[in-house]
């Protein structure tokens, strides 16, 4: 007798498979929001402020189009947005979807326009008039933090949304540390800038007596409930679809006062209504992640070895509170991680979040990570030039060792499992460092100078209740849902919470149904993004997806396949302990019955059904919940040559490599897909992208000339090393490593061209490291040189 | 965001085209490739009543070769794209220099559609042509209500954003001598990213049987500064003597110690050393 | 709002002949996207910078952003709905899907049609060259490692196939 036609491919955990959602994207047939077409649809423009802080004394509506524009005054009833952080002493803002008494940021939303098409409504809006008080602008984050500044939130008394601090005392470590170094870094306000800006479009559902909202989201479940608050609608009245999501990086990751806008608006109009967001309002209205300032001093002994780390953090916040990540997320963060992969006695660290007339901070991929990264790595450099040492036998002799592993940090991070210095070992090994320094001593041809550049961090993913309930945000996850369901012919829908901007989710999801149940991944499907059809998840972030919902969606498979086997066995009559499931079958000593069978006798042969079949059927709907909610931790080490052109102030990287520990891969290509473009944003981070702001609060940059994203010849040909430490807590033992990428190139980066200026007496300690960054460092310095030159 | 409504008018000539502008009052501008306008106009920077589509002007499409007084000259039509000068679809009168500058303008998608003549009139003081056309010496010919007219390409920019174009007027075509085979020239653009606007220009011209060396400070505030005679300033600078090109800088307005002075100091350093390498 | 300007326009969009009436800001993205349903080409900025708008007009890459509809008089366009039938799109398909060149997909389009161009017009481009050519086309998925490795793959293919032809 032949086996069932047993799945030969490799489909599997750990298989590099090919994604299945490419094929439509590559005919054009992605389903992005502004690709909807709706009979009626008409579209909105906003009129937002030119002015970064100011009193609104009147709106006029133009002559002739009053219907067409709509105010505060107009949107009789609706909720302003409210983000509270639960950590004690948190001051409130209150964000009202369209601006009230007062403006605090450029592109604050202050009348919506209508019209047929886009253009039509922006001509309506270059009509709206709007008379202002300006009012002095809050724009640097250390100054609105000193008494006198002027006030984003006047009623608060201050500027800071929440202060933090984590106390110890150093008296004895200042007292027996033989180094010490200081430093002050600063990040830049960055957009995040997924190629598709965000979009809605909204429609009122007589049938079903429903909102349906159609947004570029990540997390369609938590807008739902924010839509429908807002609008005081019951959270059944309200269906939120996110379809394709042309890229997220934690700008999607939101409750927009635009969606509200528009969902109102349709609600009113009775008709589709459409807001796609266009590259000025993203860039000027939106520039809303990194912006961080440190002082930290860390103390170590004569070999290096950490003592403790004591640090004054401030986050610029932007103006309001966005739902739900808040305002003070980022500075949490800081305060709980910037200890970073290492080991020390002592840790202090005090952290601000603070107001500014600047948009709403959002957590950009790797969060805080790649701010505290770029601030403790830097300082490990520093202390490696003191004790005479490379900076990676500084970080060998202060990293959390295997052995040691799972490992308690001093903020109480809960390492689970790896092996960083082999990481590290590996990534000095994988660079060539003897050849490079060799290089470095030889000098170029070209005069640029040489530099290599270290950074290792540990990334917390899939983190769950515990974690967040710490860091007071007002939403919360917890227990990841995922629901299964067989067709009548074997196919497999798998419905999960989270969400797929590029991530892939539609294939690894389907590669670990298959590695449970055998089922070909092209008889799975999954369904994602749609609060119609999937159950309630607070969606894509935190590099938690592949962890939460696809351990989901493990746990679910293997019920299913226990039921699957239950009836299979009865109608090949055989005892359940008689048969194995092999290859998406059952198979007995005298037979086999394929999924397929097994589910059309479920839905239409019922008779031929165990007596004492489970009643549930074939749909399953679980959650899951990881061991331990701790989170994952993912670590990688990046280390990086340049070149820098000391007379232009350009740097260019010469070799770049990730050693990666993501624990079980799912699939490989996928997982490096992740880290090319993590890094790839790093790189922006580290040498192009900065949002500046004139004095007065405006945004510099406007368009993609301004603000420059690294293209094809920025970026190097990365190269990547894993390794796989199995995840102790996992179903399968992965982790998340979503964000991985852009956590350590900029620190990397930054090192390695500072390694190239030490020998010039220049370091650069600000992000991004611009050519006028560099010549001007090397200005100051040659020009400090030559006055004491002079003087000796 | 989306322009503001215009009309739009393709006329076959030159004439017609002047005329359509000169009926705008000043609201009516002259559309090439639009890879310029296209962006302005997006974002409502500029909102001009209407467009005078000038890609339909056979005058202003190819080149043509003419002798006058003893000099070789090519006129090279306004409408003529980057990519066609890249590709050298074109009579190159340069010994390729205007190839090697085109293919450093933008991306290919641009330069596919983006014109000389559009280039020069939009007379951004960091473009590529109007540096390039000013150290190549070239002349640009203009038509207006009164007729035709020839500017010297190295007094074509006023100002940023200000070419000597009235606004009724359009570019026919720039007009270059015929380089012999012992000339040498460089062009070096610094940019932070591949295919932006310069940050700094510098660029040299040599031609012996011309009687030419020429030098240029571009992607300035204002007009590039053009050093009409820069045998000195090349010798010095190919010799090692930085400091040689400091009265130039300050010239051209570039505060000494400042980043614009150090870069584009670096810059003309290392067209001094292309030019040298060219040899 | 039909107070606004208009003009005819007849063009070729994907081998058919199309007559319409355009506002003539209407850019060639818009007009194709919400005229004419063709909804695969993508809009990421609408400055000319980004590159997911690259269409073929009369067969070589443009950016339709900054083209406005009506100076596409009697052109012949082609947008990404149009390769089902190319064995270059389809010989450069298949290695994007291998080498995972897109995660999100919406600079894709754009992608597909620059590279394209790259792999007819520069047979023997190498990778320094595939990231010049590519510079005008922003991701900010993929990094960019995907695409360069699989422009180079169908280059080299079509170079080793070459050879054996010649
Ligand atoms: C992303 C991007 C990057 C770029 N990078 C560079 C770069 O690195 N270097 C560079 O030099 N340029 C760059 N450009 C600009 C590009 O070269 C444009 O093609 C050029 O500046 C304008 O040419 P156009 O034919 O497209 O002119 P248009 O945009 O059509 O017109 C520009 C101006 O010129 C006027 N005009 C056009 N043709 C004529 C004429 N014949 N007579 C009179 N007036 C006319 C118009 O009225 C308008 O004022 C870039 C553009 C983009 C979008
Ligand atoms: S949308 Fe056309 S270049 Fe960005
Ligand atoms: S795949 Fe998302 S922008 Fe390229």
């Amino acid at each position: 007798m032949n086996a069932p036609l047993a799945e030969t491919r490799a489909q599997g955990i750990g298989v590099a498979l090919p994604r299945k959602e490419d094929d439509r994207f590559m005919r054009g047939r992605g389903g992005y929001v502004g690709n909807i077409r709706m009979v009626g649809m008409v579209d909105v423009a906003f009129v937002r402020s030119p002015v970064a802080h100011g009193r609104i004394r009147a709106i006029e509506k133009p002559e002739g189009c009053e219907g067409a524009v709509y105010t505060l005054a107009d949107l009789e009833g609706v909720q302003p947005i409210v983000a509270n952080s639960g950590l004690a002493g948190f001051k409130c803002s209150a964000q009202p979807v369209l601006a009230g008494d007062k403006v605090r940021q450029v592109g604050e939303m202050i009348a919506m326009c209508v019209a047929d098409n886009r253009a039509a409504a922006e001509d309506i809006a270059a009509q709206v008039f709007v008379d202002f008080d300006e009012l002095p602008a809050v724009v640097d984050m250390l100054a609105a933090r000193r008494a006198g500044s002027a006030l984003v939130h006047e009623e608060w008394g201050d500027n800071v949304f929440l202060e933090t601090f984590i106390d110890a005392d150093l008296d004895d470590i200042r007292s027996k540390a033989a180094i010490k170094v200081s430093r002050k870094l600063r990040t830049a306000r960055q957009s995040m800038a997924p190629m598709e800006g965000r979009g809605v479009v909204a429609h009122w559902d007589h049938r079903l007596g429903q909102l349906i909202v159609y947004t570029s989201a990540q997390m369609p479940h938590i807008n739902r409930t924010g839509i429908a608050g807002c609008l005081g609608l019951d959270e059944g009245q309200v269906r939120v679809v996110a379809p394709d999501v042309g890229g997220g990086f934690g700008y999607k990751g939101i409750l927009l006062p635009e969606e509200v806008c528009v969902a109102w608006l349709a609600i009113k109009l009775g008709r589709p209504v459409r807001w796609l967001e266009d590259r000025r309002e993203q860039l000027t209205a939106n520039a809303n992640c990194r912006e961080h300032d440190y002082d930290i001093t860390a103390y170590a002994d004569g070999d290096g070895r950490l003592l403790a780390v004591d640090c004054e953090a401030t986050v610029d916040s932007g103006a309001y509170s966005s739902y739900p990540f808040s305002a003070c997320l980022e500075a949490a963060q800081v305060g709980s991680i910037l200890p970073g992969p290492y080991k020390m006695e002592k840790y202090r660290c005090r952290t601000w979040s603070v107001a500014t007339n600047k948009p709403p901070i959002l957590p950009y991929r790797g969060v805080a990570r790649t701010g505290v990264c770029y601030a403790i790595e830097t300082v490990m450099d520093a202390i490696a030039v003191q004790a005479g040492l490379e900076p990676w036998e500084v970080r060998m002799r202060n990293l959390v060792l295997p052995q040691e592993m799972p490992y308690d940090n001093i903020t109480r991070k809960h390492f689970d499992s790896g092996d960083y210095p082999e990481c590290l070992r590996r990534a000095v090994e994988a660079i060539a460092l003897p050849a490079v320094r060799e290089r470095q001593r030889r000098g170029e041809a070209d005069g640029r100078r040489i530099g290599v550049g270290l950074a290792i961090f540990c990334e917390q993913g899939a983190h769950g209740t515990s974690v967040y309930h710490g860091w007071g945000i007002p939403m919360v996850p917890g227990r990841e849902p995922v629901t299964l369901r067989l067709t009548p012919d074997g196919v497999l829908e798998i419905r999960a919470g989270v969400h797929s901007h590029g991530q892939g989710m539609e294939t690894t999801l389907a590669q670990i149904a298959h590695e449970v149940l055998g089922i070909a991944i092209d008889k799975v499907r999954v369904l994602l993004g749609d609060t119609g059809i999937t159950p309630y998840s607070t969606g894509t972030w935190g590099s938690r997806s592949i962890v939460m919902a696809g351990s989901a969606v493990g746990v679910a498979c293997k019920e299913l396949k226990a039921r699957l086997i239950k009836i299979g066995a009865h109608l090949l009559k055989d005892e359940p302990a008689m048969v194995t499931w092999q290859a998406g079958a059952v198979v007995g000593p005298h037979g086999w019955k394929r999924i397929a069978d097994i589910a059309r006798t479920w839905y239409l042969q019922p008779q031929l059904l165990p007596a004492d079949v489970d009643p549930r059927g074939l749909e399953v709907s679980t959650t899951y919940q990881a061991r331990r909610d701790s989170g994952t931790f993912s670590y990688a080490c990046h280390a990086v040559v340049v070149a820098v052109d000391t007379a232009l102030g350009k740097v260019e990287l010469l070799d770049y490599v990730v050693v990666e520990d993501g624990g079980v891969l799912i699939n490989p290509l996928v997982v490096d897909g992740q880290v090319y473009g993590g890094a790839a944003q790093g790189i922006g981070t580290a040498l192009y992208e900065e949002m500046r702001y004139s004095e007065d609060g405006q945004p510099l940059a406007s368009t993609l000339a301004d603000y420059i994203l690294p293209g094809a010849t920025e970026v190097p040909a990365i190269r990547i090393e894993h390794m796989e430490t199995p995840a102790p807590y996992t179903e399968f033992g992965q982790k998340g490593i979503g964000e991985s990428g852009a956590i350590g190139s900029p620190a990397a980066i930054a090192n390695a061209v500072n390694d190239a200026l030490r020998p010039l007496g220049v370091e650069i300690n600000q992000l991004p490291i611009t050519p006028r960054a560099i010549v001007e460092a090397l200005a100051a310095a040659s020009a400090a040189s030559a006055t004491q030159g002079r003087n000796a | 965001m989306k322009a503001a409504a215009f009309d739009y008018a393709r006329p076959a000539s030159g004439d017609e085209a002047v005329a359509l502008l000169a009926a705008g009052a000043g609201m009516a501008k002259a559309l090439g490739g639009g890879q310029s306008l296209g962006p302005m106009m997006n974002l409502r920077l500029a909102q001009p009543d209407s467009l005078v589509d000038l890609r339909a002007i056979a005058e202003l499409r190819g080149c043509r070769r003419d002798t006058a007084g003893g000099v070789e000259t090519v006129l090279i039509g306004a409408c003529t794209t980057h990519a066609d000068i890249e590709d050298g679809r074109f009579d190159d009168p340069s010994r390729g220099f205007l190839p090697r500058v085109a293919a450093g303008i933008a991306y290919r998608a641009v330069r596919n559609r983006g014109t000389v003549g559009g280039s020069l009139a939009h007379a951004d003081p960091a473009a590529d042509w109007v540096n390039a056309m000013a150290v190549a010496g070239a002349d640009i010919l203009v038509q207006g209500p009164a007729g035709r007219r020839t500017v010297a390409a190295a007094d074509w920019l006023q100002g940023a954003f200000t070419p000597a174009l009235a606004e009724d007027e359009i570019v026919l075509g720039v007009r270059l001598a015929q380089w012999s085979a012992a000339a040498r020239w460089s062009y070096y653009k610094f940019n932070r990213k591949t295919g932006e606007f310069a940050e700094a220009i510098a660029a040299f011209v040599v031609d012996p049987a011309l009687d030419l060396c020429r030098g240029l400070i571009g992607a300035l505030d204002g007009p590039p500064r053009v050093i009409a005679d820069a045998r000195g300033l090349l010798a010095a600078l190919q010799a090692g003597d930085p400091a040689a090109a400091d009265a130039e800088l300050a010239a051209a307005g570039l505060p000494p110690g400042s980043y614009e002075h150090h870069i584009h100091r670096a810059a003309l350093q290392r067209a001094a050393a292309q030019l040298k390498g060219n040899a | 709002m039909n107070d606004k300007p208009t003009s005819p326009l007849a063009l070729t969009v994907n081998g058919r002949e199309v007559s319409a009436v355009v506002e003539p800001r209407t850019h060639l993205a818009d007009f194709l996207r919400e005229q004419q349903l063709l909804t695969g080409t993508n809009i990421g900025c609408e400055q000319g910078v980004c590159g997911a708008c690259t269409v073929l007009v009369d067969g070589v890459p443009t950016r339709s952003c900054i083209t406005w509809a009506v100076s596409c008089q009697g052109a012949e366009v082609r947008t990404i709905e149009s390769f089902d039938e190319d064995e270059t799109m389809a010989e450069l398909r298949a290695a994007f899907t291998a080498e995972h060149a897109l995660q999100c997909g919406y600079c894709t389009p754009g992608m597909l049609a620059t590279a394209r161009d790259i792999v007819t017009r520069l047979p023997q481009a190498d990778e320094a060259r595939i990231r010049l050519e590519l510079s005008g086309n922003l991701c900010r998925c993929t990094g960019y490692v995907g695409l360069v490795r699989a422009i180079g793959r169908v280059l080299e293919a079509r170079r080793q196939r070459n050879l054996v032809e010649a």
